[in-house]
């Protein structure tokens, strides 16, 4: 089953579709080359020879026969072939029998089968021969055996199978190997994905140690990973604190009841239950109202609300609502902005992010303290700043503030849903803002935004207009 | 006697409400689906409607949008258990005048219904008078009686508001949505009392009657007679 799966595996098919062509191209290569050095030799030979049946042609006729005997003579590889032959066809000198009768005697040079003189244990071989007539009416021919060609032809045989069976199975075993890889780190990412299917969260799948493509692809994978194990955390975190929360004022409410019923004598008593019954379903209900709230940001990828938001007056208003809360607290609120900033997002929903920061600074501020709203604009991003002169947020409780329905210990008696911070957290999230929670003693929690609009880029146009209007005005 | 239609399929939460405006001196028709909330609405005529947005046979706001269709311009409360912001657009833009997510406080649904019948016309006055008290919108002056009241562009801004609604009962979530434009509930619950005591200390000085008036539990009122 492995093995059909290896085969059937489209690396080792690929494997082996460029072995095949390699096979194919490198078979074609060497084709060619034999084929024009063949071209080369043969036409080399002819002219050899028709060199040489011109110099014997022309020499007078009595040196002609001893010329021959010179020329064979010379012949120590025994591939010359030379026959003097007279009218009636009768051999006069040289090696070979007979004039051979497919030989045109028109000095054309052809390849004819040549009876051998003295030898005809060697009859019909193959050569190349040219025949020419002499003016005493005798026949000239010569020839020479082209016996290079099959010694390249075997050269090339071996060469061929020298190189291509190797490269071939080379090829092969490339794929074998190539493919067996992926089909392990298959196998590898199919273990690990289903252990997380069975609930094992914190599985990710395995990285390897090289830079290749599946090591990227198992990195993207492992981030999309991360990213939804937290949010399964926090969804299952979630279940635990809203039934923890919806707890507490339910349980206020079942015990006024139950004492009402019993205990009340009159009907003011009785609306005085009613009333606690009613304060206590309120709080319940702000509760799964403010969680509500929050799931529905969270989910809104959608930003039908968005438009151009001036920072400076969202913050003057936030201002405006407050002051009086801060005053009755004895706290002192005030408001710096350097200049007027736009940025493109969601007025409501920003207004709300900043109601809240503030909300929460005048709350945990103790009387006689300040709390401060800044606004800082510098090239392409606007810092919102509030920072206060409460105990602030330590190390350790950075991340847990934002966390759904955290509340610190000091302040469990402070009143509050405690989402104020996850609701900031997922508006600025919404817009690709990013909150940035400054270091304790102090409350310190900036907004850092940018000035261009999100998801398209800003023109120079805009990017000027938008600089020309913060000069004018500052 | 003003005549309300209510269109709401659940039968317990429509006693409730037939019973409190009856109690409120309302006469109220209620219908138990869409199809026929239509064909009272058509042929009674009421002076205000509470529709439910999910109903059986006929979704709420379906119904409205054929009501503005027949260029039927009675004020509608749209009633939901879906909060989500972009419900509540959808609510508004298919023609009706007011939203509210359920659970509602029933003292929240009158003073609703009793903001749309009693729509203050947008008057050309430049000047609106209750009782003792006078604002003058362009000069943004008010003042009770001989004395001058010195008022924050929100303080003036909460008592126009309340002016062209004296009488009336405004909730918290009312003035929230209304006059600070909050499109959610502030995590300080008080915020609305601690801003309307500021103007209330303004407008009632020592020794004079009071005008603004708590009304426990559920908002304020700007009553012009004693």
């Amino acid at each position: 089953m492995r093995q059909i799966r290896l085969i059937r595996s489209s690396t080792f098919l690929w494997a082996l579709a460029v072995a095949a062509a390699f096979a194919l191209f490198v078979v074609g290569l060497f084709a060619f080359i034999y084929w024009k050095l063949d071209d080369y030799l043969v036409s080399r030979s002819d002219r050899m020879i028709t060199t040489q049946i011109h110099f014997v042609a022309d020499l007078p006729p009595a040196r002609r026969i001893s010329a021959i005997a010179d020329h064979l003579a010379q012949d120590s590889r025994g591939v010359q072939y030379a026959g003097l032959f007279d009218a009636a066809g009768t051999r006069l000198a040289g090696n070979i029998d007979n004039v051979p009768p497919e030989l045109g005697l028109d000095g054309v040079v052809r390849s004819v089968r040549l009876d051998l003189f003295k030898k005809p244990a060697v009859h019909g071989l193959v050569v190349r021969a040219v025949g020419t007539r002499l003016d005493g009416g005798d026949v000239l021919v010569m020839g020479r055996n082209v016996d290079e060609t099959h010694e390249i032809s075997s050269v090339v045989g071996q060469a061929l199978a020298l190189g291509l069976l190797p490269a071939f199975s080379l090829c092969l075993l490339a794929g074998a190997w190539l493919s067996v890889r992926a089909e392990r780190r298959v196998e590898q990412v199919n273990q690990r994905v289903q252990r997380i299917v069975a609930g094992e969260l914190r599985e990710r799948l395995p990285k390897g140690n090289t830079d290749d493509s599946f090591a990227r692809l198992a990195g993207i994978v492992n981030g999309m990973l991360d990213e939804m194990e937290t949010m399964i955390n926090a969804l299952a975190g979630v279940g635990n604190d809203i039934a923890h929360d919806l707890r507490t004022p339910l349980t206020r409410v079942r015990l006024a009841l139950e004492r009402g019923r019993t205990h009340a004598a009159t009907l003011e008593e009785l609306q005085e239950t009613a009333d606690k019954a009613i304060a206590g379903i309120d709080q319940s209900l702000a509760i799964v109202t403010a969680l509500l709230r929050l799931t529905e940001i969270e989910n809104n990828r959608r930003m039908a609300g968005f438009g151009d938001v001036a920072l400076d007056e969202i913050l003057r208003e936030v201002c405006d609502v407050y002051e009086p809360i801060a005053e009755d607290k004895r706290v002192a609120l005030g408001v710096v902005i350097d200049r007027k900033v736009q940025v493109w997002g969601d007025r409501d929903l920003l207004f709300e992010a900043v109601a809240n920061l503030v909300d929460n600074a005048i709350k945990f501020t103790p009387s006689g303290g300040r709390v401060e709203l800044g606004l800082e604009a510098e090239d392409d991003t606007a810092l919102v700043r509030v920072s206060d002169t409460g105990p602030g947020i330590s190390e350790q409780e950075r991340e847990a503030v934002l966390r759904r329905f955290y509340r610190s210990d000091k302040m469990r008696n402070t009143p509050g849903v405690g989402l104020g911070l996850s609701l900031v957290a997922a508006i600025v999230k919404l817009h690709g803002f990013r909150l940035i929670i400054g270091p304790a003693p102090g409350g310190r929690i900036e907004i850092l935004a940018w000035t261009g609009r999100a998801g398209r880029p800003i023109t120079r146009r805009s990017r000027r207009l938008l600089h020309a209007d913060a000069s004018q005005i500052g | 006697m003003n005549r309300i239609l209510l269109i709401e399929d659940d039968a317990e939460t429509a006693e409730a409400i037939v019973a409190e405006l009856a109690d409120r001196g309302f006469e109220v028709q209620w219908a138990g689906d869409g199809v026929d909330g239509l064909d009272r609405a058509r042929a009674s005529s009421p002076d205000a409607m509470i529709v439910d947005r999910m109903l059986p046979g006929m979704d709420g706001l379906t119904v409205i949008e054929a009501l503005r269709k027949d260029q039927v311009r009675t004020p509608v409360l749209v009633l939901s258990a879906l909060g989500a912001v972009d419900d509540r657009v959808r609510g508004l833009r298919m023609g009706g005048d007011d939203y509210l997510t359920k659970p509602f406080a029933l003292v929240e649904l009158v003073a609703r219904i009793e903001a749309l019948l009693r729509r203050p016309t947008d008057s050309r006055e430049t000047t609106l008078h209750v009782g003792p008290l006078e604002i003058d919108l362009i000069e943004r002056t008010a003042r009770r009686g001989e004395r001058e009241l010195e008022l924050l562009p929100r303080e003036f801004r909460l008592l126009e508001y309340m002016m062209r609604r004296n009488d009336q009962l405004l909730t918290r979530a009312m003035l929230l949505e209304e006059v600070w434009n909050y499109k959610f509930v502030p995590a300080t619950t008080n915020l609305i009392d601690v801003h309307m005591g500021r103007l209330r200390h303004k407008v009632d000085g020592p020794g004079e009657p009071p005008l603004i008036h708590n009304v426990r539990g559920s908002g304020f009122v700007l009553r012009s007679r004693q």
